[in-house]
């Protein structure tokens, strides 16, 4: 198996919130992706590939960005909707992960939801493990 | 309450709730930032012609992003995290944006321990002022 599908299949495995894993080049053409069986993708494919294609251009301004300032390197990026999140960041210099999370807020919150916390620390853990292998 | 005030509230209470955001700011459709608030005795470490630049951006993403309204909900907000610092944008109303900037480097303690990817922003409380500014009149 591969590091990329490895980083699919791991992410998959540690959150039952993630609906859809796709790794795409820096141009946002996807490469691999894995979708969660029975999860239902409310935004069409064609519109998650054109997010993916402005996505990836942002991520260019933005390692360029770090380039240029004091910021150190970027790590993730995550755009919040009401039910959905979506988390972008890079695997490597030629790769992007994109990542659809369930955002429905917990049925026994007891004041007003924003919706579900993304553990960004154990995603970032995984794909800096999976970098370790070549 | 005045527009003016409305949004000066915002700021500081912003700026009130966690020592860690270093710069608030509300700008227009356009990007030009209306108010700012930045926490003194920090130094900027990125340009102001660098913070324009990331606003045009994020607002482009935000015009965007409206268009998935209809499949998963509003936009409630966007995160980017840097080592240093966290970048977040929140859509206010009529095309406004508020943009503020979070101390990201990791505590001290995580040091010893495991590999620290930085501060955990309070986007629930962030987004619990937003409401409250937003139900003021």
């Amino acid at each position: 198996m591969g590091r990329y599908e490895k980083v699919l299949n791991m992410l998959m495995d540690y959150d039952e919130s993630i609906r859809l894993a796709i790794i795409s080049n820096t141009s946002g053409n996807i490469l691999w992706n894995s979708k969660r069986s029975d999860a239902k993708l409310n935004v069409p494919i064609a519109e998650t590939k054109k997010a993916l294609k402005r996505e990836s251009e942002d991520w260019v301004d933005r390692c360029k960005a770090a380039d240029r300032t004091a910021l150190g390197a970027p790590l993730y990026h995550i755009t919040s909707f009401e039910k959905t999140k979506r988390v972008t960041l890079p695997i490597d210099a030629f790769h992007l992960l994109f990542l659809s999370v369930d955002n429905t807020p917990m049925k026994n919150t007891k004041k007003k939801s924003y919706g579900r916390m993304v553990e960004m620390g154990k995603i970032l853990s995984i794909v800096d493990f999976v970098n370790t292998f070549e | 309450m005045l527009f003016v005030d409305k949004y000066e509230k915002l700021l500081d209470m912003i700026m009130d709730f966690d020592e860690t955001v270093r710069f608030a700011a509300v700008t227009d459709e356009n990007g030009q930032i209306l108010w700012n608030s930045q926490r003194t005795g920090l130094k900027n470490i990125v340009s102001v012609s660098e913070t324009k630049q990331t606003i045009s951006r994020a607002l482009h993403a935000w015009k965007e992003n409206a268009g998935f309204k209809k499949y998963i909900g509003s936009g409630l907000y966007s995160i980017a995290s840097y080592e240093k610092i966290k970048r977040i944008t929140v859509p206010l109303d009529n095309g406004k944006l508020l943009f503020c900037t979070v101390n990201n480097e990791p505590l001290k303690l995580a040091i010893n321990r495991r590999k620290s990817y930085g501060h955990l922003a309070d986007m629930g409380k962030i987004l619990s002022i937003v409401d409250f500014i937003k139900s003021q009149k």
